[in-house]
Order: C-alpha cells, then sequence, then structure tokens
C-alpha cells in the first residue's frame, strides 16, 4: 500500500448526546482518491467536516478520538490551518458573488491577507483553474463574475479556489449531485487528474461513480464503519453482508 | 338552473366591481395630497425660496435655506450616528448563537423602539441631551432621529445577513479565513445592497418628523451652522409657518412640504437604483 496521509482513530462524533459517528478507524492514502458511502443521514457529511474540522461551526457538535496529519493530531490544532491544508468542495458550488473568476481563485489569500505579487497571482491563478480543468473556458474573460458560470463551471472554480491554497487533501462532498450528467463526468475525469497533486476524499451516492474514480471505499452504516478496502475488491467481493446488500441496490 | 348561474355571475361582478371601487379609492389620497401640494407650494418656489431665510413676521417673499440646511445638517448626523450603531447591533444579532438570550432581548428592545411614538422619543432626548446641555441645540436634535432610524437599521441589516446563503459563510471558513474576516469581507459585502436599502429606508422614515424636533433642535429664523445651537428642519419649519396667522409663512409651509414630498420620492428613487446597483446575485 502506498503512503499514509491521514490516520483516523477512534473517531467518535456527537450532535449534544445524540452520537452520530461509532470509533471510525481507517487511513487514507497519498495521492489516492476514497470514496465514502453509505445511505443517507449514516454520517458521510458528519465525517468529512471532522476531518477539516467544519463540524464546529455547529456548537452542540463535539469529537472525540484522533485524526493524525504528519504526525499531528488535527483536533488538536489551529482549526484555520488544518482548514488550509484541507480544503473542502461542497453539495452546491458556491463562488463568492461579489468576487470575479480570479478574484474567487485567490480568495483564500486575499482573505487571510496573504500579499503577493501580480505575477505570482497570475501563476497562481492560471494553475490552479489549469488543475481544474477550467482555464481554457475562462481565460479571456477572467474579471467577470464567478456566480456567471454554469452550475459546473462554478463547481471547478471552487476546486480551483481549493487547489490554489496548495492544500493536500481535497474533501468533496456529493460534489455533482447538483451537476448534470455531462459537467459530472467533466468532474470525473477531473478528479482522476488532481489525484498527480491532492488526496482525494470524496462523498457520493453514485455507485458507479465510485467505481470509476476511487481507489479505495469506505463504507459506513448507522455511523459505523463497515468495511472499508480497495474500490475494485470491495465491489467485486465485499466481505460484509451489508456492503454487498448496499451495492445490489437492496437499500440506501 | 340558469337563473342559478346567471345569479352567481352577476354576484361575482358585483364583488368585482366593489373591490376596483375600492382599489381606486385608495389613490384617492395620494391624488388629493398631491394636487393640493403641488399647487399650492409651487407658487413659493423661486431662487428666493432656497437661498432666503424667512421673511420677518408678516412681510411677504423669504425662503426656508435654514430650514433646508438644517434638516440636511441633522439628517446627516443622525446617519453618522445611527449606522455604525444599528449596523454593529444587526450584525451582532446574525452573528448570536440561536439560543442566545441576550440576542433575543436585544431583538425585543429593537422592536419596542420601533414601536415607541416619536414624540415620545422627542421628550426623553429632551431629558437626555437637552436637560443637562441646558439648550436647545441640532445634535440632541440628530439624537432623537438616530434613536428613530436605529431599529430599521438594526432590522435590515440583520435580516438582509440571514438570507444569505449559509454556504457561502461555509466556503470561506473552509479556505482557513477566521470568522470575522468571513462576516466582514464575504457575507457583508454580499449583502450590501439590502443594508444600504435599509438605510435609506430610515432616511426616509426621520426626514418628515416633527415630533422629535420639537424639544430638541427646536427651530430657529436663521441660518444655523453650529449644531449646539437651536436649528431649523423643514418639518419643524413647516409646523411653525403653518401655526401661524400670516399668509407668507403660509406659502412658505406649502413649498417646504412640496419639497419634503419631492425628497421622499427621492429616496425611494435611490432605494431603487441601489437595488439595482448593487444587488448581489447569489
Ligand atoms: N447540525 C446537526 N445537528 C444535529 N444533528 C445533525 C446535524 N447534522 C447532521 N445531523 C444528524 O447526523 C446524522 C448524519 O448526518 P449526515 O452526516 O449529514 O449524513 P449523510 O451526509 O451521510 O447523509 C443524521 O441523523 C442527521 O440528522
Ligand atoms: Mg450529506
Amino acid at each position: 500500500m502506498s503512503n499514509k496521509i491521514l490516520d483516523i482513530k477512534n473517531l467518535n462524533a456527537f450532535y449534544q448526546n445524540h452520537q452520530i459517528l461509532h470509533d471510525v478507524t481507517l487511513n487514507f492514502f497519498s495521492n489516492k482518491a476514497t470514496a465514502i458511502m453509505g445511505p443517507s443521514g449514516c454520517g458521510k457529511t458528519t465525517f468529512i467536516r471532522c476531518i477539516n474540522r467544519m463540524h464546529e461551526l455547529d456548537p452542540k457538535a463535539k469529537v472525540t478520538g484522533e485524526i493524525i496529519l504528519h504526525n499531528q493530531n488535527t483536533l488538536d490544532m489551529d482549526s484555520i490551518l488544518v482548514r488550509r491544508k484541507i480544503g473542502m468542495v461542497f453539495q452546491r458550488a458556491n463562488p463568492f458573488p461579489t468576487m470575479s473568476i480570479y478574484d474567487n481563485v485567490l480568495a483564500g489569500y486575499k482573505l487571510n491577507g496573504i500579499k503577493k505579487s501580480r505575477d505570482e497571482k497570475d501563476e497562481i491563478v492560471q494553475d490552479s483553474l489549469e488543475k481544474a480543468g477550467l482555464w481554457h473556458e475562462v481565460k479571456d474573460f477572467l474579471h467577470r463574475k464567478g456566480t456567471l458560470l454554469s452550475g459546473g463551471q462554478q463547481q471547478r472554480l471552487c476546486i480551483a479556489r481549493s487547489l490554489a491554497m496548495k492544500t493536500e487533501i481535497l474533501l468533496l462532498d456529493e460534489p455533482t449531485s447538483a451537476l448534470d450528467p455531462y459537467a459530472t463526468a467533466n468532474i470525473e475525469e477531473l478528479i482522476e487528474e488532481l489525484k498527480k497533486d491532492v488526496t482525494i476524499i470524496i462523498v457520493t451516492h453514485n455507485m458507479s461513480q465510485a467505481a470509476r474514480v476511487t481507489d479505495y471505499t469506505a463504507f459506513l452504516y448507522e455511523g459505523k464503519l463497515i468495511e472499508f478496502g480497495e474500490t475494485e475488491k470491495l465491489f467485486t467481493v465485499p466481505k460484509h453482508k451489508m456492503t454487498e446488500e448496499y451495492l445490489a441496490g437492496r437499500f440506501g | 338552473m340558469k337563473n342559478d348561474i346567471f345569479f352567481r355571475k352577476l354576484q361575482s361582478s358585483f364583488f368585482f366591481l366593489v373591490m376596483l371601487v375600492l382599489s381606486l379609492m385608495v389613490f384617492l389620497p395620494l391624488i388629493c395630497i398631491l394636487y393640493y401640494v403641488i399647487s399650492r407650494g409651487i407658487k413659493a418656489i423661486n431662487l428666493d425660496f432656497f437661498t432666503q431665510i424667512p421673511s420677518h413676521v408678516g412681510d411677504s417673499g423669504g425662503g426656508v435655506l435654514n430650514a433646508i440646511m438644517g434638516s440636511f445638517y441633522m439628517v446627516f448626523l443622525s446617519i453618522i450616528i445611527a449606522v455604525p450603531w444599528g449596523l454593529s447591533a444587526g450584525i451582532f444579532l446574525y452573528d448570536a448563537p440561536d439560543d442566545s438570550r441576550f440576542a433575543y432581548l436585544l431583538r425585543l428592545s429593537v422592536d419596542i423602539i420601533q414601536s415607541i411614538p416619536s414624540i415620545v422619543i422627542g421628550i426623553v432626548a429632551y431629558v437626555w441631551f437637552v436637560m443637562p446641555m441646558q439648550k436647545f441645540s441640532a445634535l440632541s436634535g440628530s439624537f432623537a432621529l438616530a434613536i428613530m432610524m436605529l431599529p430599521m437599521i438594526v432590522r435590515s441589516t440583520e435580516e438582509t445577513l440571514r438570507l444569505i446563503p449559509k454556504t457561502l459563510k461555509e466556503a470561506s471558513l473552509a479556505l482557513g479565513v477566521p470568522h470575522y474576516t468571513t462576516l466582514f469581507k464575504i457575507m457583508i459585502p454580499s449583502g450590501v445592497s439590502g443594508i444600504l436599502t435599509g438605510g435609506a429606508l430610515s432616511i426616509g422614515r426621520v426626514v418628515g418628523e416633527t415630533a422629535p424636533l420639537i424639544f430638541t433642535a427646536f427651530g430657529s429664523p436663521y441660518l444655523v451652522h453650529n449644531i449646539l445651537k437651536p436649528m431649523d428642519a423643514l418639518p419643524l419649519l413647516i409646523y411653525n409657518c403653518a401655526m401661524s396667522p400670516y399668509e407668507s409663512w403660509h406659502t412658505l409651509a406649502w413649498g417646504a412640504s412640496l419639497i419634503l414630498i419631492f425628497f421622499t420620492l427621492c429616496i425611494n428613487l435611490l432605494i431603487k437604483i441601489i437595488v439595482k446597483k448593487w444587488e448581489v446575485v447569489l
């Protein structure tokens, strides 16, 4: 197996007294894509939000366990630093409506007050948009508002915005569920490319999508990790009966 | 059977007619007011009207420059007081946790201030500012107006921010942007048109108010530039001149009314422009 980048040990998540995740333990590997699957409400979103500490936005949320990134428990780190290393792309594309495409890509720098020269900025923008597969579509009108793009383009802009921060890990929460099949295919192709630069963790309901683009799959059910392994093996010879039934479409 | 349908049709035309007539009657007060104010006020409008102060008792001519300037000073000052104050409170309310008791009390207080009659606010400003300073002043008038503007600014700020999708806030936080930077650089710029509209509406609300100024700015027949002195304002001038027995002052009052109406129209127009120019497509 390849290099571990993120090591999750005994992760428990609660909303007030209601336990959502139960003792989840698994690893993510560098430059691989891992799918998080499971029926609605099983805790997929909660799980990936814990990884970049977005769960903290809800004051009722509580987490125990360890999430180790480079020998450091992210749960003890400054949440702002964690979020700069671990980017997130949401179900609905959310470019900043007051900003141009150009400024959207640079938003992480601008908002955090990190100064860059004009050349550096141009380079970051081009590089990030190229990695997000959007450069050729938008290079002639970088100063138009990001919200004028189509849904799929907006989602790739959001990916570029995350990549611009040189994130090591990219969390994607059902990034294609609001997109048409063509835009979905675009994003799927993109994920294959992105693996060169980042580690991908993607929540998806779409089994064929998981099978097409991911190397590993984790199957969650009612907040418990039922099965984790290489996507190909998990899809062809699932070890667990529950996984088999889910893959056969018998629930979820 | 046929009769029955005929009767029902008659009935519905009758109701339609009643509603039409009553709706048309909504225009009636507006048309009457505009007709009165324009036909009488237009006579007062000339160059003197904008460049002179009121004539001496009984003399004809004169203008309302003192009141125009006074209204301008006081509204401007009340904006300076109320906007940072109301904006902060509105942002605070938006940012407060859902179960915050303090926020609950604050919202309640804002609603109560909104429903306090303006004359009472004038009396309170009198007790707070005029009595300790021992004189009437434009500043105390501006405070009274600022208190009247406050609820609208607070509420419109909070509500505008609430309408902005939470996903935008999350996008910023997920980039490692701190909470308050997100609030000030993402959320507020995204809501700028709503916040500005609230501000403009609140100006419209106070510019025509007489009651809060009677005990505070008091009024003055002279052109005053010192905010610590009594000062005139358009609604005060209308009130004082209309109460006087002199025909020439009545004319000034009509002219001043016309300007006030024109000004409120301008504010409505301004709001339309703000919404068009600053609206953020989410
Ligand atoms: N902010 C919250 N407060 C309380 N309960 C929540 C909150 N967010 C999610 N939950 C609950 O946590 C469980 C898992 O939700 P979620 O992680 O969104 O599932 P998934 O993404 O797999 O559909 C659900 O039962 C949901 O009701
Ligand atoms: Mg979810």
